[in-house]
C-alpha cells in the first residue's frame, strides 16, 4: 500500500505506539455517571482482546476518592487529574486536559458516555487530536491482527449498520448513549494502579460557569426503568394524542414515551425519546402507537420483553418487530382498550 | 457596532427513513426533497433575534453541493443578510473532522465575526460534532444546548443559559465564541418572499471553492476524513411473534390484544 499524503494540519503520529483503551469518567455531584461505568465494561472487553490495559480517566476537583470505584468496575489503571482550578466544568478546560493526557500516554482508543456533556466534550478532544470520532456507536469490534477498532452504528435510515474504521489516526474515539451497554458487575477484589497527574498550567477557557440551577423533576419513573411503556409517534398527529396514551399508561401502571418524530414535533420531551439517539428501554411491555418502526427506533426496544404495535398501515415495519400487532386507527383502538381494561377491572371488584 | 453572527446550516433530505435498494444495497435518495436541517432554523431564529436586539449582521454558511443554495435562499428569506456556500468536488465524502475543517476555513476567511451559532444536531447524521470541532480548529470557547443568549457590548461577552439533562447552567463567555442552540428553543420565523427574492437580485450568496479558501485538499473530503465506512451489514432482528390482528372492529381488536396480554401474564385479569 502506498502511503497517502496526509492532511498538513495533522501532527505526525506513529499508530504503533498507541496502546490502551480509555474511558472518560464523567462525575456529577460527586458520583460517577452510570454511562461511564457501562463503558468501562466495554473497555475491559476490548482491552482483553487486544491484550492491553483499560483505563479510567478522571478530571475535576475532589474526584480522587472515586478512583478505586473505577477499578472495581473493570479499570486496570486510573489516571486522575484532581485540581482546584478544575472545580467548575467548561468544555474547553476539561477537553484540553484530556487532550494533553492523550498526547502523553497515547491510548489507542477513548470512549466517552453520550450524555449531554459527553457529547459536547468528545468531538473537541477528538478534533484537538486530529482524529476521527463516531457518535452513538452501538457495537464495538476489534481485529487482533490489524488492531483496528471498528465502531458500529446504525446509519441513515433502513436496516443497516455502518462499520466505521479510523484510518491513519489514533486514538479511535467514540461516544455511546447511556444504557446501550449494561453496567458491569462491581468486583471489590479487583486491583489496579492509580496514577495521579499534576497539571502545571491550565488554559484560560475564556468562559466561566456563573450559576448551576438543578431542575426539580416531578417524581416520575424514568422510561429506562419503567416496566410498562406506552409510546407514541408521528402517527398520533398532535400533542393531544399523548393524553390518550397517558390515560392508557396510567391504567396499566406504566409511563409514556415517544419516537424521535414525536420529540421533534415538540409533543414529548427529549428525555422520553426511545431509540438510538434517545434511550434504550427494557420494559416487560412496550406498546408502540403510531410509530413506523424505523431501525433507529427499534434499536431502543430490542431489550423489551413484549412489543405491541398499533398502526393504521398494515405494511408498517413495526409489525415485523412486534409480538402482537393491531392494524387500525389509534383513535379507535386506544379508547376501546381503555374501556375494555376498565370493564375487566370493574367485574373483578 | 452590533454583532457579527455566523450561522452554520446543513441541507438535508427531508426524511430520516430513507430506504435501501435491497438489490444494490445503496441508499435510494431519488425523489426525496431536501430542507434546511430543522434544528438549524432554530439557530437562525436565535441569530436573527440577537440581530433584532443588538444590531449587526447574520451570515449563513454551509458546506454542500450547489443544490444547497436553495437552503441559503430560504434562510435569507427569514432575514439572514447573506449566505456563503463552500462547494467543491474535493469536499465530497467528508466526515465531521473534514467538514469542520472546511467550515473553519470559511469562518477564517470571513474574518470579522463575534459569534458562531450552530444547530443542536442534524437530522441526517445526528452527531452534534461540528460545533465543538469548529471551536477546536479556531481555538475558541464554546458551549452547547443554549436556550438564551444576552450580549454585553462593553465587555464583548455573552451570558448563555443552557440546558442539561437535569439542570440549567449559566455561563459568561468572551467573544468570539461558538454556541449551539438547544432544539425547539424557538419557533423559526416564516420567510418573506421579498427577502428571498433579494438573494438572487442582490447576489447575496457567494460560492467558495477550495482555491478561494486556500485549502489543503488532503484535509478536505474523503482524504481528510480519518473515519471511513469499512463495511455495512443489516441490523440483527430480535425474533418476535409477529401475530397481527387485522379486522375493522376496534372492540374485537382490544379484546384480542388484552386476551394475549393476560395469557402472557402482562396484565392482571
Ligand atoms: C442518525 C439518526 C438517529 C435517529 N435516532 C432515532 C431515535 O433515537 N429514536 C427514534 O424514534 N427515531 C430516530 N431516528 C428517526 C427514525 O429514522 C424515524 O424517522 C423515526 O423513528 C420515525 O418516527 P415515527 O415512527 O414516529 O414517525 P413516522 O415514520 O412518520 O411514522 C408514523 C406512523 O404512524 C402511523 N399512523 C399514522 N396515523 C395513524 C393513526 N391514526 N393510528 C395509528 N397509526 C397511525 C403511520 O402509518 C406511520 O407508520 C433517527 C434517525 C437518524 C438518521
Ligand atoms: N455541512 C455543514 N455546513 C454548515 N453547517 C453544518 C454542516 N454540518 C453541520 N453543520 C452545523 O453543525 C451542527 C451540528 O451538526 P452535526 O454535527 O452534523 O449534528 C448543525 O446543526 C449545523 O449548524
Amino acid at each position: 500500500m502506498t502511503a497517502r499524503r496526509l492532511c498538513s494540519e495533522w501532527t505526525e503520529i506513529n499508530p504503533d505506539e498507541y496502546r490502551g483503551i480509555w474511558v472518560y469518567m464523567q462525575v456529577d455531584d460527586g458520583e460517577i455517571n452510570e454511562a461511564s461505568l457501562q463503558l468501562l465494561g466495554q473497555a475491559r472487553k476490548i482491552a482483553d482482546e487486544l491484550e492491553t490495559y483499560a483505563a479510567a480517566i478522571f478530571v475535576g476537583y475532589k474526584v480522587k476518592n472515586l478512583a478505586k470505584e473505577a477499578i472495581y468496575y473493570g479499570a486496570d489503571k486510573v489516571i486522575v487529574v484532581d485540581d482546584e482550578r478544575l472545580s467548575k466544568y467548561t468544555p474547553n478546560l476539561y477537553g484540553d486536559i484530556i487532550y494533553r493526557l492523550a498526547l502523553k500516554y497515547k491510548p489507542e482508543s477513548i470512549l466517552i458516555g453520550g450524555t449531554m456533556r459527553g457529547r459536547e466534550l468528545a468531538p473537541y478532544i477528538a478534533n484537538n487530536l486530529r482524529t476521527g470520532i463516531t457518535a452513538d456507536l452501538t457495537m464495538i469490534e476489534v481485529n487482533k491482527e490489524t488492531r483496528d477498532i471498528i465502531l458500529i452504528r446504525p446509519p441513515f435510515g433502513a436496516w443497516m449498520l455502518a462499520h466505521i474504521k479510523t484510518r491513519d489516526r489514533k486514538p479511535v474515539m467514540g461516544s455511546v448513549r447511556p444504557n446501550v451497554f449494561p453496567t458491569p458487575e462491581k468486583d471489590l477484589s479487583r486491583k489496579g494502579e492509580i496514577i495521579i497527574e499534576e497539571v502545571k498550567e491550565v488554559i484560560d477557557p475564556k468562559m466561566e460557569l456563573i450559576q448551576y440551577i438543578p431542575i426539580k423533576k416531578k417524581e416520575e419513573i424514568p422510561i429506562e426503568k419503567a416496566e410498562i411503556i406506552v409510546s407514541g409517534g408521528r402517527g398520533l398527529g398532535s400533542k393531544e394524542g399523548f393524553n390518550l396514551l397517558k390515560e392508557l399508561a396510567d391504567l396499566l401502571g406504566g409511563v409514556i414515551a415517544g419516537s424521535r418524530k414525536a420529540v421533534d414535533a415538540g409533543w414529548i420531551p427529549h428525555e422520553k425519546q426511545v431509540g438510538q439517539t434517545g434511550k434504550t428501554v427494557k420494559p416487560q411491555l412496550y406498546i408502540a402507537v403510531g410509530i413506523s418502526g424505523a431501525a433507529q427506533h427499534v434499536f431502543g426496544i430490542r431489550e423489551a420483553k413484549r412489543v405491541v404495535a398499533i398502526n393504521i398501515d398494515p405494511d408498517a415495519p413495526i409489525f415485523e418487530n412486534a409480538d402482537y400487532g393491531v392494524v387500525g386507527d389509534y383513535k379507535e383502538i386506544i379508547p376501546a382498550l381503555i374501556e375494555e381494561i376498565k370493564s375487566i377491572k370493574k367485574t373483578k371488584k | 457596532m452590533g454583532l457579527e453572527i455566523i450561522v452554520g446550516i446543513k441541507w438535508v433530505p427531508n426524511t430520516t427513513s430513507v430506504n435501501i435498494d435491497p438489490k444494490t444495497g445503496t441508499l435510494i435518495r431519488e425523489g426525496i426533497p431536501s430542507v434546511v436541517n430543522p434544528h438549524d432554523l432554530t439557530a437562525v431564529e436565535m441569530a436573527l433575534r440577537l440581530k433584532d436586539r443588538y444590531g449587526g449582521r447574520v451570515t449563513a454558511i454551509s458546506m454542500a453541493p450547489p443544490s444547497a443554495i436553495a437552503g441559503l435562499e430560504h434562510v435569507i428569506g427569514m432575514g439572514v443578510d447573506r449566505g456563503i456556500l463552500a462547494s467543491d468536488r474535493v469536499f465530497a465524502g467528508a466526515d465531521t473532522l473534514a467538514t469542520s475543517y472546511v467550515l473553519a476555513k470559511v469562518i477564517e476567511k470571513i474574518g470579522d465575526y463575534d459569534l458562531i451559532i450552530m444547530g443542536h444536531e442534524t437530522i441526517d447524521s445526528s452527531t452534534a460534532h461540528i460545533g465543538a470541532q469548529v471551536a477546536s480548529w479556531l481555538k475558541l470557547p464554546y458551549i452547547y444546548y443554549a436556550k438564551e443568549i444576552d450580549y454585553n457590548e462593553k465587555e464583548k461577552s455573552i451570558m448563555v443559559k443552557r440546558i442539561l439533562e437535569n439542570a440549567f447552567e449559566i455561563y459568561k463567555i468572551k467573544l468570539p465564541a461558538v454556541v449551539s442552540i438547544a432544539m425547539h428553543t424557538y419557533e423559526p420565523r416564516r420567510i418573506k418572499i421579498s427577502n428571498k427574492l433579494r438573494a438572487k437580485m442582490e447576489n447575496l450568496i457567494q460560492v467558495w471553492t477550495s482555491k478561494d479558501l486556500d485549502i489543503d485538499v488532503n484535509c478536505a473530503g474523503l482524504r481528510g476524513s480519518p473515519t471511513v465506512v469499512s463495511a455495512i451489514d443489516f441490523v440483527p432482528k430480535v425474533p418476535r411473534k409477529n401475530e397481527i390482528f387485522n379486522e375493522k372492529d376496534p372492540r374485537k381488536a382490544a379484546k384480542w390484544l388484552i386476551q394475549k396480554l393476560i395469557e402472557e401474564g402482562l396484565l392482571d385479569p
